[in-house]
């Protein structure tokens, strides 16, 4: 690999700068909203201006490290940091109208709200300090850790209403996530002995992943194949794969919407990299594990649509819809092939940018009506154009519409998966796509168009959100209209992480 | 080879072992939470003592040993301890009752030393690992970890299920300390991985759950559904 090691800050600067924001939000606490949501919007947009940065750096073919190889950020890494940093700022910039909402108000009374805000942001800015941090470590120790720190940092945010309902969303995530993360900790620890009983590594090198890489052909292969397992259970609940997904629809319908936003569009895909990272060092030696991934693909995305076919809550319809589409992105990742961890990749910011756009949508609808199940609303468009259009532009592409970004991506992995031969997941992938037209769309017009089908929401005053709140859903969408007409401009930078990922070039 | 091994006190560490097993037995089974915790706390010194005895062979080890100290006999006894004295300590009667958990217990202790015995190639990579000790370590380890899922399965009370967490935790450790006793690194990898901040979170929301449904009955948690 022709790659330009390059010694620099910035891998540190990236989550050290969100955490450090997050604990002076709460040193803050009696300063006032303009401070706390002021950082954290700060934070969020220099997080994002680093990511940029990474991303430049990738393109030129560099690896940033730091502290010798702790961190290290190439071309894969620097991808994650950009989508989760940008996503984190829009999330940010729509939370703040989105959290002084009067329904917000009533389901727990303005006095609570304000004493909470405070918490919100800074857990906020942990959160998103945890995610990038397991993106720029590359000792498989640090990111264990920090993909358990992702789950502390938003398991209050999840239970933020503190609600009956938030309540059982945030025991169920804080408990399923944690069994899930040790049966991770398992497989690491299995890599980990193996590594370092292989001989051929010196010092702290068994817990570098680039090191583990290595060696990987010396460890026996019922160990690896042991500690892939291990590693697909716990890396792959915290990504939403099925059959260990039933904590992700509550987390994400009951989190207040900005959460949702990052719970679905990034730290998911935070998790996914996770798996990638740490397995895809055995597909060389191991290529059956590619089936099995493929497989798992294939079962998570039809699991998924089907269950959120026959929903009536808005954000549970979208929660079922996004453990669907990281089926996607594992079947791409899970081929190992240069062209089946491009579409995988592709997808995964794809998904990132759309569903963070209807989520978004959706909680613009509970803004202005209160109401976030289908049989309440109705007729929504004519008073709210932005966000009907919004949605629209989101339902088309996460269903592969050309020529939006969702199609780009489906068809890398259909062609990917043809071209492995395997044309069973071809035919699930293109059989979801159908699915998930007719579920998301059919939402669509349900929602926007006809009539109010409620009491509640005909006699609402239903305006057209803040532009706070619509500025970030007009960009996402742009973002999936230029990404589907000009998939090429993402191309540089895929390009180079997609062949981070990509062991068996086929 | 041979020699590290004789460094550890083979005999101490397997006792440890097996009483560990006891352990979480009563941790998983006995009704009430007071005693149950207790059960718990003793389980969590058995393995910082464990850990002290290999780190005869491997002198880094007594590090972990002291955070695991603090860690898991002191602080998460205590965040049990302050929950249960606030909100009552009988559980919530489980699925699954005393006498046919004793029998799953003794039946998973059986089959994880067979085969740990038996395929203990499978999971030690290094010749040392699969020396005796490390293998009765290993099959204590699993029994644990299969004991910790028994208990998030079938106890309703959450304040149980959470025990089964430490559990779990605690398996993985000791399986830890049995893959790589040798390497420095095990003990880095030990203290980072603690889950008593996560313990900590669970008991403040649950001590929510308390307030909100008025019981630690998880199967009372059912207001989302499909």
């Amino acid at each position: 690999m022709n790659e330009h090691v390059v010694s620099s800050s910035l891998p540190a600067a990236a989550f050290i700068l969100p955490l450090a924001a997050g604990a002076l939000v709460f040193i803050g606490k009696p300063l006032g909203r303009w401070w706390w949501q002021g950082l954290a919007l700060l934070a969020s947009l220099a997080t994002a201006v680093i990511g940029a940065q990474m991303v430049a750096a990738a393109v030129r073919g560099q690896v940033l490290v730091t502290w010798g190889n702790e961190l290290r950020v190439d071309a894969l890494s620097a991808l994650m940091v950009a989508a989760i940093s940008s996503i984190a700022f829009l999330a940010t910039l729509y939370s703040m109208r989105y959290i002084m909402m009067p329904a917000v108000q009533e389901r727990v009374g303005t006095e609570v709200v304000q004493r909470r805000l405070p918490t919100f942001y800074g857990l906020l800015l942990w959160f998103l300090g945890t995610m990038l941090w397991g993106c720029v470590t590359n000792n498989i120790i640090m990111l264990y850790v920090a993909v358990e720190a992702t789950t502390l940092a938003s398991g209050l945010l999840v239970a933020f209403y503190w609600d009956r309902r938030g309540l059982e969303a945030g025991y169920k995530y804080l408990m399923l996530l944690t069994i899930g993360i040790i049966f991770a900790l398992f497989g690491c620890v299995l890599i980990y002995a193996a590594a370092a009983a292989t001989k051929q590594l010196v010092g702290a090198q068994p817990l570098l992943i680039s090191e583990v890489r290595n060696v990987i052909k010396f460890i026996p292969r019922q160990t690896a194949l042991i500690a892939v397992a291990f590693l697909v259970v716990g890396f792959g609940t915290k990504a939403g794969i099925a059959p260990f997904h039933p904590w992700l629809p509550d987390a994400h319908a009951e989190a207040p919407t900005p959460i949702s936003v990052l719970l679905s569009g990034v730290m998911i895909k935070m998790a996914a990299y996770a798996l990638a990272r740490t397995v895809s060092i055995f597909y060389p030696s191991w290529p059956q594990i590619t089936l099995f991934l493929v497989a798992l693909g294939a079962f998570t995305m039809v699991l998924g649509i089907l269950m959120a076919v026959v929903q009536d809550d808005l954000k549970r319809l979208l929660a079922y819809s996004s453990v669907s589409q990281m089926g996607y992105v594992v079947m791409g990742i899970g081929l190992g092939t240069y062209l089946g961890c491009y579409g995988g990749l592709f997808h995964l910011v794809n998904h990132a940018i759309y569903k963070a756009l209807l989520f978004m949508c959706v909680g613009s609808v509970i803004y202005a009506t209160g109401a976030r199940n289908i049989h309440e609303l109705g007729g929504l468009g004519k008073k709210m154009p932005i966000t009907s259009a919004c949605f629209f532009v989101g339902a088309l592409a996460i269903s592969g519409f050309p020529p939006l970004n969702g199609f780009m991506s489906k068809i890398t992995i259909y062609l990917a998966t043809a071209e492995a031969g395997m044309w069973w997941a071809t035919m699930i992938a293109i059989f979801t796509s159908v699915l998930t037209l007719v579920a998301l769309v059919h939402t669509a017009y349900t929602v926007f168009w006809g009539q109010p089908r409620s009491e509640k929401v005909a006699r609402a005053e239903v305006r057209e959100v803040p532009a706070s709140m619509w500025v970030p859903m007009a960009i996402l969408a742009a973002a999936c209209v230029v990404l589907g007409i000009f998939p090429q401009a993402i191309y540089p930078l895929l390009d180079k992480a997609a062949a981070v990922l990509a062991t068996l070039a086929k | 080879m041979n020699a590290p091994a004789q460094v550890f006190n083979v005999e101490l560490i397997r006792t440890l072992s097996m009483v560990m097993v006891i352990t979480s037995v009563g941790a998983v089974e006995v009704r009430n939470l007071r005693f149950s915790a207790m059960a718990y706390s003793v389980q969590a010194l058995l393995i910082v003592w464990l850990l002290a005895a290999f780190a005869a062979g491997n002198p880094a080890l007594y590090w972990w040993a002291g955070t695991a100290f603090v860690t898991k006999a002191i602080l998460t006894p205590l965040f049990l301890f302050l929950y249960i004295g606030k909100t009552g300590d009988r559980e919530v009667r489980p699925v699954i009752g005393f006498g046919p958990s004793v029998v799953v217990a003794g039946l998973l202790m059986i089959g994880f030393y067979r085969l740990t015995h038996t395929y203990v190639h499978l999971l030690a990579p290094s010749e040392l690992a699969q020396q005796e000790v490390f293998r009765t370590n290993l099959a204590v380890a699993f029994t644990v970890f299969a004991l910790g899922i028994y208990s998030v399965l079938t106890r309703r009370d959450a304040v149980k299920t959470v025990i089964g967490l430490c559990l779990l935790e605690n398996a993985v450790h000791l399986s830890l300390v049995s893959l790589a006793p040798e390497l420095r690194e095990t003990a880095l990898f030990g203290i980072a991985t603690e889950v008593v901040v996560t313990v900590y979170l669970l008991l403040y929301v649950i001590a929510g759950v308390r307030k909100e449904f008025g019981t630690t009955d998880t199967f009372k948690l059912s207001e989302l559904h499909w």
